[in-house]
């Protein structure tokens, strides 16, 4: 019997958490998500106070040891309402990025996948939803129905998905092809079968990448749409609306557009890189090992 | 004269795991217009060895002790500038899979004259030259076929354009990384024929790496028998597969498909499989698997010669000659 | 007694799309091809590229469709039977492919992919654990790989684990694809002895399909050369290598020589490469590289011979005495 040693061997979320710390723009980027993301679930814990209540007589103050980043022109603080819009943008992100995962993978398998009059109308349905501007159609959306925080989500999503879809349908079509997927069929595997247990896993991985980088954008959008007045309602803090907020201030205090656009950088650099650094630790994994 | 001659060549690899030694004390020469054959199974060395040679290694590869001499100069110690006026000109490579080697972009006959580029010849003189080589490989209608793209031949003819670029310069040593593995057998027949009269003709030598014992027979003059990163064997062809003085050349050559004859449900292997090469085991390389190993292979035997220009590291050597 | 497979005048027909380099039309990779294979019997299938021997074993395990002919399996037309029905037998005819780590879904454990049968099927009530270890033991891989993934796996191991795949369900008929392609010499006997050992024990029947005479030699009891498509030479393996009539079974001989500089070289060369079977030849399908040709041989498609217990098709079939090749 020969070959019977093996290296010991990590879990696969192992593998995946021991390469990505090794790389410095992983581990920069796992660190800041870890803290915007604490930051967002334990909000009521590290608020300092109510972002909603008001304290008009300290309006517009600086930054200083009671207020961090100072207050707006309602006299709110604005950390507190920086952190709690991180709520907010999580709260928009995670459905959207989530639904748009679920019809992208769903749409994108059955297209890459199945017969050809299928894939060419799934197609058409993505390419309609592409031609649309997304802040237009936003717009357009909220013309009809009114602004609100669902509202939001579900026109970032439904844009979304040909994003999520296409890339799974490339992906599918490519599998498709792969040798093991011949053995399956040889073996009487059926089609969902397939779909379900042979690709779905193996599309996961470039898709996870593909949200991590996408959430970035999706918080822009919504700090977008609430800073044109389509998004969140007032008193909701949102990102979006203390850059609305701020900008109108900006002349006599930066510091609340500053506070605004402090916690987008950082969640489009911590995102990206986390992002950039899970593609290159998922690819070469699923080559197989290197070396001769 | 020797065209190549490899002297105590060490290289090892930097891994997560630790430094993997891939070539340790690798000794061979290349004598001129000869054709000498690399023989050896995955993980023997081959691809360190052809790397080190024209100086394109992995990043994370570090060259030991050594030297590797092409016509008296020493390439590792060579600038980058002149290691390349040496590639496609004077050492000149083939590789293994002729759907890889070419820019499917660009014709076959573009890609001949781009490699010209050194010569100060016309535009007609280069074209002229490529389409005489390809003849020369036995492509029909040359002149035509150099204006064809590379996925409009098969792999066979590629493998031949692949020869055909290689040897258009002229170079003094070809090397050939399992050219013909990738092909059908009766291809590698005419393949390996067409190669033995162009290398008469241009009288060049060629370094053919193979893990096809008929094909090294049949080609090659001499033969150098890898294992797990150290030469184990070397002499001509005829000494060493008719009589092999190292035990895994012996191994090798029992399992060798075309070297049984008789029908037999049990057919011969090596069993176990090739050491660690980040934790060596100390000694004799081929130890843990050879059937002949004593107290002496505990310690790494040096090469020595079985006769006149056949030599192996093997301890038996020694005690045949003694005795 | 019927076969266990008979496949008799079986063709398997690709449509070709039309594009800039090429007219539109069909090819015949499989163009008439029969054979049987008892139960408890290896066949070896030899041929090079192009020559649809893939294409034919994939035929037989139902994952291209058979245009004409047909294909009987203990007597039951496979041709044009509807997967569902097919899905039965799949427990009984199965396949191992040529790229072992690539026949390995990359995301699931050796246990879950030599189960795997067992949960298509539907045979859930069974020990999987057991099996898992059962079956890794039939093959000589320790127990321990059942929670490897085949990207932690050698090639030669992965081979092993597609063996034990193909034997979950107790077969009757292994159809092995280029079962020692890209395998070292020193343990390619390793997977034939494997082979060997596993129909004794099993008394399985197996096709393998290669390109490798040498291979074929030693494992099998009954060989077809395969050309373009169709057989040029079939019948007892034993018979074939001592007796081989045809020249391009000849060429094959001599393509793969014995490791000995001084060897007595059957000095048969083909000349130029395998046409494209959009344009077949005209006669007989070998004549455009056939070292012996002659007039007729273009013009007339020959038919089987007998000899002895073997057969081959060709006018003018040579001989090989033990030392050289005598042409007819």
């Amino acid at each position: 019997m020969r070959d019977a040693s093996l290296p010991k061997r990590r879990s696969e979320l192992g593998e995946i958490l021991y390469h990505l710390v090794r790389d410095p723009l992983g581990l920069a980027g796992l660190v800041i998500v870890m803290l915007i993301l604490a930051s967002a679930i334990f909000a009521p814990l590290i608020a300092p106070y109510d972002p909603i209540a008001l304290n008009v007589p300290d309006r517009l103050q600086g930054p200083s040891t009671a207020h961090l980043m100072g207050t707006d022109q309602l006299g709110r603080d604005t950390f507190s309402r920086v952190i709690w819009g991180g709520r907010v943008a999580l709260q928009v992100a995670l459905p959207t990025i989530g639904g748009a995962i679920f019809f992208g993978l769903l749409l994108g398998m059955i297209a890459g996948y199945g017969p050809k009059w299928l894939d060419n109308l799934i197609v058409l349905v993505f390419d309609t939803i592409r031609s649309f501007p997304t802040v237009m159609f936003a717009l357009a959306v909220v013309a009809l129905v009114g602004p609100s925080l669902n509202t939001v989500i579900v026109v970032i999503m439904v844009t979304s998905i040909p994003t999520y879809g296409r890339v799974v349908r490339t992906l599918t079509q490519s599998l498709k092809e792969a040798e093991f997927i011949t053995a399956e069929k040889s073996l009487g595997a059926s089609t969902p079968r397939i779909m379900a247990v042979h690709i779905l896993p193996n599309v996961l991985g470039p898709l996870a990448v593909l949200a991590a980088m996408d959430i970035p954008t999706v918080v822009g959008l919504e700090a977008g749409l609430s800073f044109l007045g389509m998004g969140v309602k007032p008193p909701t803090p949102s990102w979006g609306s203390l850059l609305n907020d701020g900008y109108n201030l900006i002349r006599n205090t930066p510091w609340l557009i500053i506070a605004g656009g402090i916690p987008l950088i950082l969640t489009t650099i911590g995102f990206t890189f986390l992002g950039e650094a899970l593609r290159d630790v998922v690819d070469p994994k699923l080559r197989g090992k290197g070396g001769k | 004269m020797t065209v190549l001659d490899i002297r105590n060549l060490s290289v090892s690899y930097a891994t997560p795991r630790g430094e993997l030694k891939a070539l340790r004390e690798v000794s061979m020469t290349v004598p001129e217009r000869s054709i000498v054959g690399i023989v050896g199974e995955s993980g023997c060395g081959k691809s360190t060895l052809i790397s080190a040679i024209i100086r394109l290694m992995a990043p994370n590869a570090q060259v030991g002790a050594g030297s590797v001499a092409f016509k008296g100069d020493d390439l590792l110690t060579l600038a980058d500038a002149q290691m390349r006026a040496l590639r496609g000109t004077e050492i000149s490579m083939v590789f293994q899979d002729p759907m890889q080697t070419h820019n499917p972009v660009l014709t076959v006959g573009r890609q001949m004259m781009d490699i010209q580029y050194r010569d100060a010849l016309s535009k007609a003189e280069k074209r002229k030259r490529a389409a005489d080589m390809l003849a020369l490989v036995g492509i029909p209608d040359a002149q035509a076929r150099l204006n064809q793209y590379p996925f409009e031949f098969s792999g066979g003819m590629r493998q031949r354009i692949a020869i055909a670029m290689a040897l258009m310069a002229k170079p003094s040593l070809l090397i050939a990384d399992e050219p013909t593995t990738a092909l059908d057998a009766t291809l590698e027949v005419q393949i390996i024929k067409r190669l033995r009269e162009l290398q008469d003709d241009i009288g060049c030598s060629i370094l053919f790496i193979s893990h096809h014992l008929g094909v090294i027979a049949e080609l090659c003059d001499e033969v150098v028998v890898m294992y797990a990163g150290e030469v184990v064997e070397a002499g001509s062809v005829r000494d060493v597969f008719h009589s092999p003085a190292h035990p895994y050349t012996r191994a090798l050559l029992e399992c060798d498909p075309g070297h049984i004859k008789e029908k037999t449900r049990n057919l011969p292997t090596i069993p176990g499989s090739i050491p660690d090469m980040v934790n060596l085991p100390g000694g004799c390389i081929f130890a843990d698997r050879c059937p002949m190993r004593f107290e002496a292979c505990a310690t790494r035997p040096a090469m020595a010669e079985a006769r006149t220009g056949h030599k192996a590291a093997c301890h038996l050597i020694k005690v045949e000659e003694t005795a | 007694m019927t076969a266990l497979l008979e496949i008799k005048d079986a063709v398997v027909r690709f449509a070709v799309r039309g594009g800039v380099f090429r007219s539109a039309g069909s090819i015949d990779a499989v163009s008439g091809v029969s054979l049987k294979i008892e139960a408890g019997q290896t066949y070896g299938i030899v041929g090079e590229s192009g020559s649809g021997k893939t294409t034919l074993a994939r035929a037989v395990a139902g994952l291209h469709h058979a245009s004409e002919g047909s294909i009987l399996y203990r007597g039951q037309e496979l041709r044009d039977l509807p997967e569902s029905q097919f899905r039965k037998l799949r427990r009984e005819i199965v396949m191992m492919f040529q790229d072992p780590i690539g026949s390995l879904s990359p995301r699931l454990s050796i246990k879950s992919l030599i189960t795997e049968p067992f949960r298509i099927q539907g045979m859930k009530d069974r020990d999987l654990d057991a099996e898992a270890k059962r079956l890794l033991a039939m093959v000589g891989l320790p127990p321990e790989f059942a929670s490897r993934y085949p990207y932690q796996i050698s090639g030669g191991q992965a081979r092993r684990v597609g063996v034990a795949r193909a034997l979950a369900l107790d077969p009757k008929l292994l159809i092995a694809d280029e079962p020692t392609a890209g395998l070292d010499v020193s343990i390619q006997g390793e997977m034939l002895n494997l082979l060997a050992r596993l129909q004794d024990e099993l008394g399985l029947a197996i096709m393998i399909i290669t390109h490798n005479l040498n291979v074929v030699r030693q494992i099998t009891d009954r060989v077809g050369i395969m050309y373009l498509g169709k057989l040029v030479e079939e019948g007892d393996t034993d018979t074939v290598f001592a007796n081989p009539r045809h020249p391009y079974t000849l060429a094959l001989l001599a393509a793969n020589p014995e490791p000995d500089p001084d060897a007595q070289l059957m000095r048969i060369e083909l000349q130029g490469e395998p046409p494209s079977i959009l344009h077949r030849p005209t006669g007989c399908e070998f004549h455009t590289r056939c070292p012996f040709l002659q007039p007729r041989c273009s013009r007339d498609v020959p038919a089987w011979q007998l000899d002895g217990a073997a057969a081959h098709r060709c006018h003018f079939p040579a001989s090989w005495t033990g030392s050289e090749v005598e042409p007819a």
